[in-house]
């Protein structure tokens, strides 16, 4: 690995938002590819902050800075990785449900995604299904992720999923479905893709859903 | 006896405080400040037009900024103490009192876990209506829990109806206190519409209210709509309510315990403000589950020292507003009854008793609050039969320094046959019902059973016990009926995705 694929790789390490665009700068001035840039040296730091996170050696306060770092370093190559015709992670739009307040969960799940290279757009909470289908329509994304705490809200998460379908628009998206009271069985049940029982599962969840992982 | 003939202190009762009234003054009037500058979310119009009316400050539709003498005032009018007496057996008589105030310790159980314990195949799995019952006839049975909360959401009754059929459940189970949870305001006022049946009408509840209504702000900062609504209705009903977050220092409160005070006070203040706006004397019980989330799993730790530590000092702030707590033991992050969730419920039933009270949830919690389990509710009634025990302190007098019976014996007797000994020996010691004290034989003898198998053992023996139903058919009927109007009412709305 080249000096300055190293440098990045510790600057995800270590959440250094203000260093982490600096190096991708660095590095495409150097000349080396962009994909080249994500893989060797951004992706690989995010895979050592996930094996320490696993290991109890990084806490998620420590692991939201990483992803915010590699958020940041993406926001350059991004658009570079796309006219070069590199395949991409992809996007989450992540959403608290209709009549649910609760967005800890779902917050946790958007930033472990963004972590995890997706682009994500958060919708916020209290989000009602129309305001899902119509978000569906304007990002193309390719993951829909819901999360409720509450059981009464859950049933928010099955609305959202027949008004995808209503809409034309369930086999163009992928939907996962997470929150306190939610779990694999229910999931199925309500047609869901998957379900995550944590944030890191979620984000584990997302990578699987869009094959690469 | 030896004393001091004046200036003689006594300790009637252990003691525990965590703050100092400079420190409880400093948090109180940091979430003055909060309120004040940097406001509160209400997402209910009507809440918002009523404190816009009364003083407060509206911005961006819903970000509210409540004035200090708004607080100051609301406290004016505010009970130092709530009452909730429970339903009448069948001599007409209620039986089961929480006097909710200052210094006084009642316990009960927690609140609408998705997963229960089976208590015949120990499986976890979504709770029902029939555990709901279950676990009401168990806490009917501990003489150490106090009121009821449903250890379980009724998952195999309609979802938007739940509420009215786990009061029910709640009902055939227990005649203590209930602390109810409600959908939104129309199944709040069905289930008061339950309690006015099974009390025989109105006025009973207006000698006493027969349940207090659980709702929560969101932390951080966020009031609800339909909570709100139902605090609303609460205030024009008399019907105490519990309005309590459940903050995660670290997540959705500041990482520093001070701070998860400061907000948590903040979000129930704007409860009382608002409340005592509605109505002057509204009942109103604060406090809550207050904890962090574990920054390893993300998880809401139930069992944490801090979260112990959090709610003995809280109970300090609510001692020194004279407003009665809402605080937590009896509950564990463990996946099933087992060490480590005896040695959670211990600390946290401790100190709950120690810093006192006063209506203390979530006995019988497991898995951070997801799992309610059948053993755990069991054993907490045994901890917190010593924890009562130990609250009862050690009075220093003559009756209890024997001086005389101490020289009636003198070096080398024995106490066994005094008059002494056969005055206290019933009273001064602790009975337990399922800690073993058997010497070795003995317990050999009697299965060698381990503390978790005699837990659970006790369980089934209340389970299979014979028992008159609380009240008659018609009753029931009359009660049920109000269920399933609502479930007529709401029908078309599951679309055949009931939980379980």
């Amino acid at each position: 690995m080249s000096k300055i694929l190293e440098q990045l790789a510790t600057a995800i390490i270590e959440g250094d938002i203000d260093n982490t665009p600096k190096l991708v700068q660095k590095a495409l001035d150097e000349g080396l590819e962009p994909l080249s840039i994500l893989n060797d040296g951004m992706v690989m730091g995010m895979n050592e902050v996930g094996r320490r996170f696993k290991a109890g050696e990084m806490f998620v306060p420590e692991v939201l800075m990483s992803a915010e770092a590699m958020q940041a370093g993406l926001k350059i190559l991004r658009p570079l990785l796309v006219s070069s015709g590199a395949k991409l992670l992809g996007k989450v739009i992540m959403a608290t449900v209709q009549g649910d307040l609760h967005d800890i969960g779902k917050n946790l799940v958007g930033m472990m995604c963004e972590g995890a290279g997706f682009e994500v757009i958060d919708l916020g909470f209290d989000v009602p299904a129309e305001r899902i289908v119509q978000a569906v329509k304007e990002h193309k994304p390719d993951i829909v992720g819901l999360s409720a705490l509450l059981t009464t809200t859950m049933r928010q998460m099955a609305y959202t999923i027949k008004a995808l379908e209503e809409a034309g628009l369930r086999d163009k998206v992928k939907v996962m479905v997470g929150g306190a009271p939610v779990d694999a069985e229910f999931a199925k049940k309500i047609g869901a893709d998957g379900y995550g029982s944590n944030a890191a599962a979620g984000a584990e969840l997302a990578k699987k859903l869009v094959g690469a992982a | 006896m030896e004393v001091h003939k004046v200036n003689y202190e006594v300790n009637a009762t252990p003691t525990l405080q965590i703050l100092t009234e400079d420190e409880i003054e400093a948090i109180y009037f940091s979430s003055l400040r909060v309120l004040e500058e940097t406001g509160v979310r209400c997402y209910n119009p009507e809440g918002v037009d009523i404190l816009h009316a009364h003083g407060a400050h509206v911005e961006d539709k819903n970000l509210v900024k409540v004035p200090s003498w708004m607080v100051e005032r609301a406290r004016s009018t505010l009970p130092k103490k709530v009452t909730v007496v429970g339903m009448p057996d069948k001599d007409g008589k209620r039986k089961y009192r929480m006097d909710l105030v200052k210094n006084s310790a009642y316990w009960g159980t927690g609140s609408d876990t998705p997963y229960t314990i089976d208590p015949y195949t120990l499986k976890r799995r979504r709770s029902t209506y029939q555990d709901v019952k279950n676990l009401a006839i168990i806490a009917e049975a501990l003489p150490n829990i106090d009121f009821f909360m449903s250890l379980g959401i009724t998952q195999d009754t309609a979802v938007g109806t739940y509420d009215r059929w786990q009061y029910l459940a709640m009902l055939e189970g227990t005649n203590k206190p209930i602390n109810i949870t409600a959908v939104d305001v129309e199944g709040l006022r069905d289930q008061l519409e339950m309690a006015y049946i099974r009390l025989g009408g109105k006025e009973e509840w207006k000698k006493a209210p027969a349940f207090s209504l659980y709702i929560e702000p969101v932390s951080p900062l966020s009031h609800d709509p339909i909570v709100i609504g139902k605090l609303l209705f609460c205030c024009d009903n008399d019907i105490p309510f519990v309005y309590t977050p459940c903050p995660q220092a670290g997540a959705t409160a500041p990482c520093t315990l001070a701070g998860v005070l400061v907000q948590a006070l903040t979000e129930s203040l704007f409860g009382i403000v608002l409340s005592q706006l509605r109505k002057p004397g509204a009942q109103v019980i604060i406090g809550g589950l207050l904890s962090q989330m574990d920054m390893q799993t993300t998880v809401m730790a139930y069992g944490s020292p801090e979260m112990a530590l959090l709610s003995a000092a809280y109970t300090d702030i609510t001692k020194w507003l004279m407003v009665p707590m809402y605080n937590t033991s009896g509950c564990s992050d463990a996946k099933m009854f087992d060490e480590q969730a005896a040695m959670e419920a211990t600390l946290n039933t401790f100190i709950a008793g120690l810093i006192g009270g006063n209506m203390i949830h979530d006995v019988g919690y497991i898995e951070s609050g997801l799992t309610s389990s059948p053993d755990m509710l069991v054993a907490c009634d045994e901890i917190i039969g010593m924890v009562k025990r130990f609250l009862q302190g050690i009075p220093v007098t003559r009756e209890t320094v024997p001086l005389e019976t101490i020289d009636q014996v003198g070096p080398g007797g024995h106490y066994l046959g005094t008059d002494h000994t056969l005055r206290h020996f019933k009273t001064e010691f602790w009975k337990p019902v399922l800690m073993d004290r058997l010497d070795w034989d003995r317990w050999v003898k009697a299965g060698s059973k381990p503390m978790r198998e005699r837990v659970h053992q006790r369980v089934l023996e209340i389970l299979q016990a014979e028992r008159e139903p609380l009240f008659d058919e018609k009753m029931y009927k009359e009660l049920r009926r109000i269920c399933e109007l609502a479930d007529e009412r709401h029908k078309g709305e599951e679309m055949g995705i009931g939980i379980v």
